[in-house]
């Protein structure tokens, strides 16, 4: 789905930011990109999508490479949702800004009526709602409804929940994690958040000035504390817990894990 | 290169007091203006660029120059076709397209509006805005309000200028083909930019003013900055220097 092949990239020649890079996220993957700020994260996220070119090497979307493919067409395969979605969002009423990524990728008229009613149900929007007055959170899945009602093979999560408080994090996040499994959508998540990463990222990239310094499934890299505090990143507290805990807790990942163990552990009587 | 950024320096014009500094742009912009020579105005220019090049400006001045070059363009396009004054120079089928006239005054105002702007715009590279905004308020007693508004107004223009781009980004990122050459459909993308471009400027307006407000905005008058902006001798000898520009440009053109 995506591929970088020896990806260098800066906004000046002085300061590169992205060094060598190479990388394959295979179809159906929900992948989470974490890193210190300066790292790249979104950078690689604005490569992937075409609105910053590789200075040296190739980022290929399905196959069409970014460098010959226009912003607007790579679109219509990749579904980005910014973190600010007051940058988004443009019309007037939300039907409209529903309908609005539809039109400009050339979507005909009924269908656009169709999966417009289909996107304001699942996402429970008003669509007479005018999109500027409502909360941020409501405005954040307005922009999402945006980006999903064009059924992109890939969606471009740059720190989605930003701003949220829990319950529009969790509503947004378990949506996107839906669409992953039941239709196979790609995702590539940045995030801070690791709760947020180990709760629902499948595969983990960490990077560190413009370089990988690891990358695998969530549940290992979690676990990899060296590398997550060498990338400067703070490793979700269940993880570092178990860690803490010693061999005997090291399967442990989420929170029910951690109880089971404990109560193994006490019903063993042994004390942690 | 942004065009309103302060380069730092230690030259004489950068040791300028601020408001002599404002006080001498407009006044060489008034002498560029009064000035009714082609010749003379490109000397203004030239003059401008040698000034420039003492502060260590002389590249920021020759970019300036060429940026304002394509403001002079379109000027001297609508002089030469609007201004009909003196013989015909241009006849195509019996039809008068521009007169000797039209070329001067075309030309003459294409050159004076350059001139005019030129250290206006330099003046950004040698004065901090806040260092402007403090003088006018001490040295002139301009109440601190409108300094504020004038300085927030510069201070804005590179902050629009990102979220403007942040947001062609994200509309980019949604499908949008701003590289498209139909002129009818690039008119109809001005919503996707303006709109969001409005809104976050609405709520930045109301955070800035809620911020300055904590801080004591309302209570500032001309005795409350600490830094002192005092005139000294090149500060008269500037003003000095320029009043007699502008004399000279006057008795020039009573006399050329």
């Amino acid at each position: 789905m995506i591929r970088f092949e020896n990806v260098n990239f800066g906004y000046s020649e002085k300061r590169p930011i992205l060094k060598d890079l190479s990388f394959h996220i295979p179809k159906g993957d929900f992948v989470a990109l974490i890193g210190a700020n300066g790292a790249g994260k979104s950078t690689i996220s604005r490569l992937i999508n075409g609105l910053l070119l590789p200075t040296e090497g190739h980022v290929y979307l399905n196959g069409k490479d970014t460098l010959k493919t226009p912003s607007s067409t790579l679109a219509r395969d990749c579904g980005f949702l910014f973190q600010n979605p007051d940058r988004q969002i443009c019309e007037n009423t939300v039907k409209d800004e529903i309908a609005f990524s539809m039109k400009v990728q050339g979507w005909p008229e009924d269908r656009i009526k169709e999966r417009a009613e289909q996107v304001l149900e699942t996402f429970d929007l008003d669509p007479e709602w005018f999109p500027f007055s409502r909360s941020r959170g409501e405005r954040q899945r307005i922009a999402l409804a945006s980006v999903l009602a064009c059924e992109p093979e890939l969606l471009i999560l740059d720190e989605p929940t930003t701003g949220l408080d829990y319950l529009e994090c969790i509503r947004i996040m378990d949506y996107v994690t839906g669409l992953n499994r039941e239709k196979g959508i790609t995702v590539l998540m940045v995030s801070h958040d690791m709760e947020l990463v180990q709760s629902y990222a499948r595969n983990v990239i960490v990077l560190n000035h413009g370089q990988i310094m690891g990358q695998g499934p969530t549940s290992e890299m979690m676990k990899n504390v060296d590398v997550l505090k060498k990338a400067r990143v703070l490793p979700a507290q269940i993880p570092e817990l178990a860690l803490r805990f010693g061999d005997e807790f090291k399967d442990v990942f989420n929170v029910e894990e951690m109880l089971d163990a404990l109560r193994k552990k006490s019903q063993r009587g042994g004390q942690v | 290169m942004n065009l309103l950024n302060y380069v730092p320096g230690d030259s004489f014009l950068h040791k300028l007091n601020p408001v002599t500094k404002l006080a001498a742009a407009f006044m060489y912009g008034i002498a560029a203006i009064l000035c009714n020579n082609v010749f003379a105005e490109i000397g203004f220019i030239l003059l401008m660029l040698l000034i420039s090049a003492t502060a260590g400006l002389f590249k920021r001045a020759l970019f300036l120059t060429r940026n304002l070059l394509f403001l002079g363009l379109i000027m001297f396009v609508i002089q030469l076709f609007f201004v009909r004054d003196g013989s015909p120079l241009l006849v195509i089928g019996g039809v008068v397209l521009f007169t000797t006239g039209g070329l001067k005054s075309a030309l003459l105002l294409s050159l004076r509006v350059i001139a005019a702007m030129l250290p206006l715009m330099l003046l950004f590279a040698i004065t901090r805005m806040n260092d402007l905004c403090n003088a006018l308020v001490k040295r002139l007693h301009l109440p601190y309000r409108y300094a504020f508004i004038v300085t927030t107004a510069f201070r804005f223009v590179p902050i629009f200028a990102t979220e403007f781009h942040d947001i062609q980004d994200a509309q980019k990122a949604r499908g949008v083909d701003f590289d498209t050459k139909n002129i009818i459909r690039k008119i109809g993308l001005i919503a996707p930019l303006c709109v969001p471009l409005l809104v976050s400027s609405l709520k930045k307006v109301d955070v800035s003013a809620m911020s300055a407000e904590m801080r004591g905005f309302e209570l500032r008058g001309y005795k409350s900055g600490y830094k002192e902006y005092p005139f000294a001798a090149r500060d008269l000898v500037t003003i000095v220097v320029l009043v007699a520009i502008i004399v000279a440009t006057v008795i020039f053109n009573t006399i050329w």
